[in-house]
């Protein structure tokens, strides 16, 4: 069953300015938090098993402990780029409860004593950046920002940086990177962030989700919100379903929900006399399932690295026999071959060679051979790069040839799909 | 000191060393193109990869600090396969053009290919096309499908010259390295870049096109263009010299010179030398081979009176020559009127931050102690009187070999002119100069011998090729002149 949690007070349209926010309850749980230590905090969300809600699933409690006790400046940046294909719910959040994140973000930087924060917002966000603006101000009046506030002693600001819609600006240093000013371009590891972040200092860069997430832990306790999900993936999480079924959308369920019942009791099932050929779980990097899979997976971390694909940011994308695969990793290739950044070889010239690769299946001069050197090409992209695009494209490209591998010989040997045709020769991007 | 196993083999390596560096340290082989350890690093050619006992996943050996007690090697046949790819990823948009590269030779693809490639590439997608020929300035031209976009040349001017004048443009694979709009790379430290791109796509426009590197042997000597001494080294042939890399030289140059040092070679060359001795007779001038102009003018010189010889010398030749200029001829003669020509002396101390000095002499330092211990420093403004007086019968000027540098030349001819008798001598001609006797010398690259740098530190220079056989140095001019036989071995070179 589709719970509201996170999502409780969406549908009210007063949510979205302080008075509303306020009036169910709003800021309550930062006065809450302010009566904690921060060392409290930390250890709640660490018991509560709050993990990144943005993609890689690392713990947030722990995320924080690696912070330095060096007495330097402190960060706290929220990723609102959400730049992974497939993937819609942090606008979702925003847009809905801006002060939800606000609030968030307070107790978080109170737990990890940081001064500033910014919301890095992906540009074509510009409504929601207004949004957020529009609700800064509102807190700022408030006094729930700037100096003492609440008259806890905590100062705290807060900015909202809009991005200029690069992929790679949603990887953690690629928007430090992108915030300092320089190139979007993810940065050398180690350091990690939380040692040197940015303008070298200790920073801890969370998700939207995430960071709304911890006001809950705050509000309920570490066991109310380990009510929802399994031990390993503990809370509930936003998924953005899109693709072939009735009812796309954003649906707020327990971890370890049914991918079966997500998409049939939450999204209506399939368009008609339609059959689940696929599912990309976690946004389009992550590894495809194909229906057999899809029907057994519960949509929590632990099942899908089992089954060696990943949660990643919720995005799932359901695809029906209507679909051909091997123009969907044309186009997912295409994808990534325009945003490597360029810096590291693997994924920059790799990027490029096997978007070749499937333009010239996809266009009907593929050699059989071909369907072996993506595979070759992309197991060699794999882990080799400074950040993880290299594997958002290599994934993909494993999991398609491996599990499709019919449509791609079918493709070659007859020079049109298997499913749509011949309509490929022509139209290829 | 932390011990590390590379490849089995323990080594110890200073703290803080980094992965790397105890590789090549080591003479252990590691592929790398971005790694250079006068720059900091970038980690993004991905062809260091270790593995390392403990860890699952291949890490760089640039990024990774040396551990006590850490298991390394990049021998195992995962790893090898992997530079192999990340190899064949440098190359796919390569545009493999070897035999009009100017690089070809010495380039870093070529050679790693041989050690660590020699795969069979499957690559058959048409290439990226990106510019070629793309003027970066007065000195160097760009080729950006022959990068490989490693960014030495973008982070060297970012942390070296930080006049960043450098950018990699574009992203993915159409990434580009270019020069920013009205700002040309043409700082004095730009042909580094040359140097430490490993491939093609910077070339020196003073360099392309002029040798093919394996016809050319190196050797490495001091540049003499001022007194700092960076360690370089010379690339020629049996057609002359042809060009000047910096060598590594962790007290003084580090890896780098300037480009103004680079053209030191160019004097060295036939073209613009002085071959013969230049003599002035009644009916004009005539030639001479150096050796016989020297006895000739030893012989008119004999029976003059010594206190009206002066001498003039620049810190432009090797400790060596101005021992037996001393030792063999000005205390034997009981010359007394010896003066050191310093250019700009009052500026001497003005220094670029980097490696150039404004004294522009390779070894004031060494002729100063020379003359000082000699007894034979003597004030500037007294060879002024003696001149305006018409005290000095014969002035010999041991002139600067690079007269570029020496902006007073012209007002100094004038004042020198003043002798009764002018001797000149000089590795090439010099404009407006009119001597009764002008000897060819050799210069730095013809020479063995010492010079002593700002600091005091003594560096040695060495003899490569003669490109005039007969011009002198100092120590053959200074026993001619004296009346001696120049000794066919020993001291003078």
């Amino acid at each position: 069953m589709a719970v509201q949690y996170l999502t409780e007070h969406y549908d009210d349209k007063d949510f979205v300015s302080l008075k509303g926010y306020k009036a169910k309850g709003g800021y309550k749980d930062l006065e809450k938090a302010f009566k904690l230590k921060p060392k409290e905090i930390i250890e709640m969300v660490k018991a509560s098993g709050l993990r990144g809600r943005g993609g890689a699933g690392f713990p947030t409690g722990v995320k924080w402990s690696f912070l330095p006790d060096n007495g330097e400046e402190r960060f706290l940046l929220c990723n609102a780029d959400e730049g992974e294909p497939g993937t819609f719910k942090d606008r979702l959040m925003m847009e809905k409860a801006p002060h939800q994140l606000i609030e968030g973000m307070l107790i978080s930087a109170f737990a990890i004593n940081s001064k500033k924060s910014y919301i890095y917002i992906r540009g074509e966000y510009e409504y929601v950046a207004v949004i957020l603006e529009k609700a800064l101000k509102e807190a700022y009046d408030a006094g729930l920002l700037g100096k003492n506030i609440l008259g806890s002693g905590f100062d705290h600001d807060m900015d909202v940086y809009r991005g200029a819609g690069a992929y790679i600006c949603g990887e953690e240093t690629g928007m430090i990177s992108s915030l300092e000013g320089l190139k979007g371009q993810p940065k050398l590891k180690p350091p990690f962030p939380a040692i040197k972040g940015y303008l070298g200092k200790p920073t801890i860069v969370n998700n939207v989700e995430t960071l709304a997430a911890v006001k809950y832990v705050i509000r309920d306790g570490v066991d109310a919100f380990r009510k929802y999900g399994t031990e390993k993936s503990a809370g509930t999480k936003l998924f953005s379903v899109s693709g072939d079924v009735q009812k796309p959308g954003n649906y707020e369920v327990p971890l370890g929900y049914p991918l079966k019942d997500l998409i049939e009791k939450e999204c209506g099932g399939l368009l008609p006399g339609r059959k689940l050929k696929a599912v990309i779980p976690g946004g389009s990097s992550a590894p495809v399932l194909n229906a057999e899979e899809a029907y057994r997976a519960t949509m929590d971390y632990e099942c899908l690295a089992e089954m060696g694909s990943m949660l990643g940011s919720g995005a799932v994308i359901i695809i029906d026999d209507s679909n051909c695969m091997v123009d969907l990793l044309h186009v997912i290739l295409h994808f990534y071959h325009h945003e490597s950044c360029g810096q590291c070889t693997p994924c920059r010239e790799g990027t490029g060679w096997i978007e070749k690769l499937s333009r010239k299946i996809v266009s009907g001069s593929g050699r059989l051979q071909d369907i072996d050197l993506l595979d070759k090409v992309a197991q060699n992209m794999k882990g080799r790069t400074i950040c993880a695009l290299s594997d958002a494209a290599a994934l993909p490209t494993i999991s398609f040839v491996a599990k499709f591998r019919d449509e791609f010989e079918f493709f070659v040997r007859e020079g049109r799909s298997k499913v749509k045709g011949n309509i490929y020769a022509q139209s290829a991007h | 000191m932390p011990k590390v196993h590379i490849n089995g083999k323990e080594i110890e390596v200073a703290e803080g060393t980094r992965l790397i560096d105890a590789f090549l340290q080591n003479q252990e082989e590691i592929a790398h193109y971005c790694y250079h350890p006068g720059l900091s690093v970038a980690g993004v050619c991905r062809l260091c990869m270790v593995e390392i006992e403990g860890n699952p996943r291949p890490q760089i050996a640039c990024n990774t600090i040396v551990q006590d007690g850490m298991k390394v090697t990049n021998k195992s046949e995962s790893i090898k396969e992997s530079v192999k790819w990340v190899l064949d990823f440098h190359l796919i948009n390569h545009p493999l053009d070897c035999p009009i590269c100017d690089q070809a030779g010495e380039c870093e693809l070529q050679e790693q290919y041989m050690k660590f490639g020699q795969y069979d590439p499957e690559m058959g997608e048409r290439k990226v096309k990106k510019r070629k020929v793309v003027d970066l300035g007065s000195k160097i031209v760009l080729d950006t499908e022959r990068c490989i976009l490693c960014s030495r040349c973008v982070r060297f001017t970012d942390e070296v010259t930080k006049t960043k004048e450098l950018g990699i443009f574009n992203r993915g694979d159409h990434a580009e390295i270019g020069t920013f709009e009205d700002k040309p790379l043409n700082n004095n430290y730009a042909v580094n870049t040359v140097d430490i791109c490993p491939v093609g796509a910077l070339t020196s426009k003073d360099f392309r096109f002029k040798q093919r590197v394996w016809y050319l042997q190196d050797k490495e000597t001091i540049c003499p263009g001022c007194s700092t001494g960076c360690s370089v080294k010379a690339y020629y042939n049996e057609k002359g010299y042809f060009r000047l890399k910096p060598a590594f030289n962790e007290d003084n140059n580090g890896y780098w010179m300037c480009d103004e040092g680079r053209a030191l070679y160019r004097h060295a060359n036939k073209e613009e030398r002085l071959l013969q001795a230049q003599v002035k007779a009644d009916d004009g001038s005539s030639h001479m081979a150096p050796g016989a102009a020297t006895k000739k003018l030893a012989a008119e010189i004999q029976g003059l009176d010594k206190q009206k010889v002066a001498v003039v010398v620049t810190g432009q030749y090797t400790n060596e020559e101005y021992d037996q200029l001393i030792s063999e001829w000005l205390k034997p003669a009981a010359i007394q009127q010896v003066y050191h020509w310093k250019n700009k002396e009052d500026e001497w101390g003005d220094f670029d931050g980097l490696l150039l000095r404004r004294d522009r002499n390779p070894n004031s330092k060494g002729l100063q102690d020379r003359l000082q211990k000699a007894s034979l420093v003597n004030d500037w403004s007294q060879l002024e009187k003696n001149l305006e007086a018409g005290q000095v019968d014969c002035l010999v000027v041991i002139g600067p070999e690079i007269q570029a540098y020496y902006d007073d030349m012209q007002d100094k001819l004038k004042l020198f002119q003043k002798a009764k008798k002018v001797i000149w001598l000089s590795s090439n001609p010099v404009e407006n100069l009119v001597a009764d006797y002008h000897i060819p010398m050799k210069t730095y690259l013809e020479k063995d011998g010492t010079f002593v740098n700002y600091s005091g530190k003594e560096q040695k220079i060495q003899k490569m090729q003669n490109i005039v056989s007969q011009a002198l140095s100092l120590s053959d001019f200074a026993y001619l002149i004296a009346g001696k036989e120049i000794p066919l071995t020993g001291a003078a070179s």
